[in-house]
């Protein structure tokens, strides 16, 4: 090949590269699109183009709970029931109580039963979609729980379907405490994003402060996403020391995402039949169909004071009651004594 | 150009089977990357900028299944789309080998982009993940690409070394 040719060839090669590195930079634009430019998109095509494939999956699912669940429901069905029965005492005591030291009506938060469904893609792990929406009640960052305990949060809703990442992901943070209240901290994932080797960590324990393996973990309440005593996990060892400043212990996760196939997502608080409610003021559980009592202090942060009062941890199933956080300035009870 | 529907034909039902298998029936990871081995079907005959602009369509609904690293699977399909479609200036062939490394090394590609793209942090996993997971998991969808296209008839009409006589010969040939 003369240098003629060559370079004849040269231009045209570099005529040739311009359609396809216009299109490159297409792409990297899509990177760097503002969130809800992103959440727009990825909403029009889960709408459009993988719906067909997100309802088989939702068919799928129902078909699945329906066919081998029916003696399990059962068994917690039972269980539940029992739970009811024995916390009724409790809850007549808890109301007297109330009444004796004029503390405030609970709120109450609701909750809404959703299919969990996995997206198996690249990009995806992690991440799980809900065949619940805003339709339903649900809003972004709201927690998502099992009857085991936390397993995730929302983080895109469209009408029909919402987006959520699990514990397993990088980015997941939950402020967390030890059932008692005694010690609190942030738990987070570890395993560099592979979600087969993730695990999680409760950080920033005081360095004087040691926990005991096998303690309960439940999330705090502060910060404005998890509610008060969701069932986080369980202390299995000492992770790390910063001396002189913290410590970290590995935890066992309680809840496993992917074992999951239905789960509960808190829709909000509801004030009918309210007196008034504070920000730390315990809210009860009613679950859509079925109704309990939980403990989300909800989107709003929790006051100083009621980061004292350690709580129940939340629905035990979708049919059982969970036990409500105290309100701001009671004495911290044990999770057992708070209906 | 022979056989160019019947290519387009495999490349979309991959996809279709792709997104069916991993959303539709769950079958998450025991389900091979099929949407990459379809684009890389598609870029054994398409020009470079047709099979980058289905790189990024590919990758965009993919990425509508992912939220925080949104754009990482359409810039690695569109890479992956740009030199497979690139790469049939350099070389010819169309044997079952050549077509099974072929597909292994852009599937492979494809999972190293985007886990570089996507800005995973690079731990103790990484090098087994990307040294031995993801060859492993290309060398999957290689076979199962492999094998459709010599049920569809395409084996020695992959369109390879079309693109200048100076290609590099590889295998049997087409």
């Amino acid at each position: 090949m003369d240098s003629y040719e060559w370079g004849k060839g040269s231009v045209r090669r570099q005529v040739r590269l311009l359609p396809p590195l216009a299109v490159l930079l297409l792409s990297a634009i899509l990177m760097i699109l503002p969130r809800p430019a992103q959440e727009g998109i990825s909403r029009a095509i889960r709408g459009s183009v993988l719906a067909p494939f997100l309802g088989i999956q939702e068919s799928l699912q129902r078909f699945r709970l329906q066919a081998s669940e029916t003696g399990e429901l059962q068994v917690k069905l039972d269980a539940a029931e029992a739970l009811i029965h024995s916390q009724s005492a409790l809850a007549e005591e808890n109301r007297r109580l109330r009444e004796l030291l004029a503390l405030r009506d609970r709120s109450t938060a609701t909750y809404v039963p959703a299919s969990l469904l996995r997206a198996g893609t690249l990009g995806s792990e992690s991440m799980f979609l809900l065949d619940a929406g805003r339709r339903d009640g649900v809003m972004v960052n709201v927690p998502v729980t099992t009857a085991a305990g936390l397993i995730g949060v929302t983080r895109e809703v469209g009408p029909r379907r919402a987006l959520a990442m699990d514990w397993t992901h990088p980015d997941f943070r939950a402020s967390a405490m030890t059932e008692d209240g005694s010690v609190f901290g942030i738990v987070e994932s570890r395993g560099g994003g592979m979600p087969d080797a993730a695990r999680l960590m409760l950080n920033g324990v005081p360095f004087r402060t040691e926990v005991a393996d096998g303690t309960p973990v439940v999330t705090s309440g502060r910060g404005a996403i998890y509610p008060r005593g969701i069932p986080i996990g369980h202390v299995v060892g000492l992770a790390e020391i910063e001396a002189g400043w913290r410590r970290s212990y590995w935890i066992e996760p309680v809840a496993h995402p992917g074992s999951a196939m239905h789960v509960l997502v808190l829709t909000g608080e509801d004030t009918e039949g309210e007196e008034s409610t504070g920000p730390g003021d315990a809210p009860a559980l009613a679950g859509t169909g079925s109704t309990g009592t939980a403990d989300p202090a909800g989107p709003p942060a929790p006051s100083a004071a009621d980061t004292t009062s350690p709580v129940a941890p939340p629905a035990a199933d979708t049919t059982a009651p969970v036990a409500p956080p105290s309100p701001p300035g009671e004495a911290a009870p044990s999770p057992a004594e708070v209906p | 150009m022979t056989g160019g529907a019947a290519f387009w034909g495999v490349a979309v039902f991959l996809a279709l089977l792709h997104f069916a298998l991993r959303v539709g029936f769950g079958v998450g990871e025991w389900s091979p990357d099929l949407l990459a081995v379809g684009l890389l079907v598609a870029a054994l005959r398409l020009p470079v900028a047709m099979a980058a602009g289905l790189g990024l369509a590919f990758g965009v609904i993919e990425d509508a299944l992912s939220i925080l690293s949104f754009g990482a699977n359409a810039m690695a399909l569109t890479i992956v789309g740009i030199l497979g479609s690139w790469s049939r200036e350099f070389f010819v062939g169309g044997s079952v080998v050549f077509l099974v490394s072929y597909f292994t090394i852009g599937v492979w590609f494809r999972g190293v982009l985007h886990w570089f793209i996507s800005g995973r942090s690079v731990g103790e996993e990484t090098v087994r993940l990307l040294l031995l997971d993801m060859p492993l998991a290309a060398l999957y969808g290689a076979g199962v690409g492999t094998l459709l296209l010599v049920l569809a008839g395409l084996l020695g009409d992959s369109g390879y070394g079309e693109g200048n006589g100076n290609a590099v010969r590889l295998g049997r040939g087409a």
